[in-house]
């Protein structure tokens, strides 16, 4: 999945792109609340730390194409990217 | 009447508490799409609503 | 302090409006068992909590929180988009409408306006956690409720069918919490002080 995932970020468009970062920082969140309460579960921490770096790099990746998704990764030039980007409540059109 | 279980873990669960059985690592989904869905990537927290008695 | 991430924790793309079902919705916004009172009680309680596992537990649930609190007001203002005249009298959202507009504001289903009164910090870890998984229930069954009005709309129910599993989750995760606090405690009873106030002992004491 993670694979799968990383092979083809150069390809896919935004909203696919988006969602797999969800995807990832969702696994994230919950294998952290699991490490609030096993705090010395080995394999738990295995994925945590694997799937936290997947998260780092995608949204680095993503932030660079589209729209900064957090503010470390709003650097602007001529306008001020953060302020540019969409909220997320508007939802998507298809 | 139903049988319960009177004796069950006496010395390890005092009265007058509340329990909740501690949660092993059993690995996660391998399909993240299908956990982000379901809300959990834990198989065995996924208890979904059903509605209905039966649920096989 | 937090960091904003400009996206919801899950995606909520509704294309019909229905004034009607929003009206039920806004419950879990600021109702008695709502996202407003749940971010709020395990955002308060963390800091008269003894133990730090406990406290980073009830900030991170707290914060995802948050993202709910998020998510569901992106719900009720994607249910009330763009409604016509007609259908705000018709759906009965004329008195939200009167006070409101199209505004978000935390309340009930019912009318009733968010109130602090709806979750308690009681400087008491074993009671706050025990309040916790009770909230949790409380919010899942709430979501229960909601499934049964949502059957036919996938656009509403798929996101709250990931919002009830996060319930079922964080009451795990809170009844795991409560076994920590347990290892602290005196098995033979685990009433004799409070760990957040009797310190050495000597809190009972003048």
């Amino acid at each position: 999945m993670n694979n799968q995932i990383m092979n083809n970020q150069g390809l896919q468009n935004k909203q696919q792109m988006l969602k797999d970062i969800g995807i990832v920082s969702f696994a994230v969140v919950d294998l952290a609340l699991y490490l609030d309460t096993h705090p010395t579960d080995r394999a738990a921490m295995e994925y945590f730390n694997h799937y936290n770096r997947i998260k780092t790099q995608m949204e680095r990746e993503f932030s660079r194409n589209y729209f900064p998704l957090t503010m470390n990764h709003a650097e602007s030039n001529r306008e001020w990217r953060w302020g540019a980007a969409p909220l997320p409540w508007e939802g998507v059109c298809d | 009447m139903q049988d319960y279980k009177f004796d069950e873990f006496p010395d390890k669960f005092p009265v007058a508490m509340a329990y909740v059985p501690w949660q092993r690592f059993n690995g996660i989904y391998d399909d993240l799409e299908k956990a982000y869905r379901i809300g959990t990537i834990f198989p065995e927290l996924n208890k979904p609503f059903t509605g209905r008695r039966c649920t096989s | 302090m937090w960091n904003y991430e400009k996206r919801l924790q899950f995606p909520v793309n509704i294309k019909k409006p229905d004034a009607k079902l929003a009206q039920a919705i806004i419950s879990q916004y600021g109702g008695p068992d709502g996202k407003m009172g749940a971010s709020m009680r395990y955002l308060s309680q963390r800091y008269a909590t003894p133990y730090k596992e406990v406290a980073g537990l009830l900030t991170d649930i707290g914060t995802e929180e948050l993202a709910h609190l998020e998510m569901v007001a992106a719900i009720i203002y994607q249910l009330t988009r763009n409604l016509s005249m007609d259908e705000i009298e018709k759906s009965g959202f004329d008195k939200y409408y009167i006070d409101h507009t199209l505004g978000i504001w935390p309340q009930a289903a019912g009318g009733v306006p968010f109130n602090a009164n709806q979750f308690q910090s009681k400087g008491d870890i074993i009671t706050d956690l025990t309040e916790d998984m009770a909230a949790e229930q409380k919010a899942r069954t709430t979501y229960d409720n909601i499934l049964r009005l949502v059957q036919d709309c996938p656009d509403v129910s798929e996101p709250i069918k990931f919002l009830r599993a996060r319930e079922i989750v964080h009451f795990q995760r809170f009844g795991e919490a409560l076994r920590i606090t347990q290892d602290k405690l005196d098995a033979k009873n685990f009433y004799a002080f409070n760990p957040g106030f009797d310190t050495n002992g000597k809190g009972a004491q003048k």
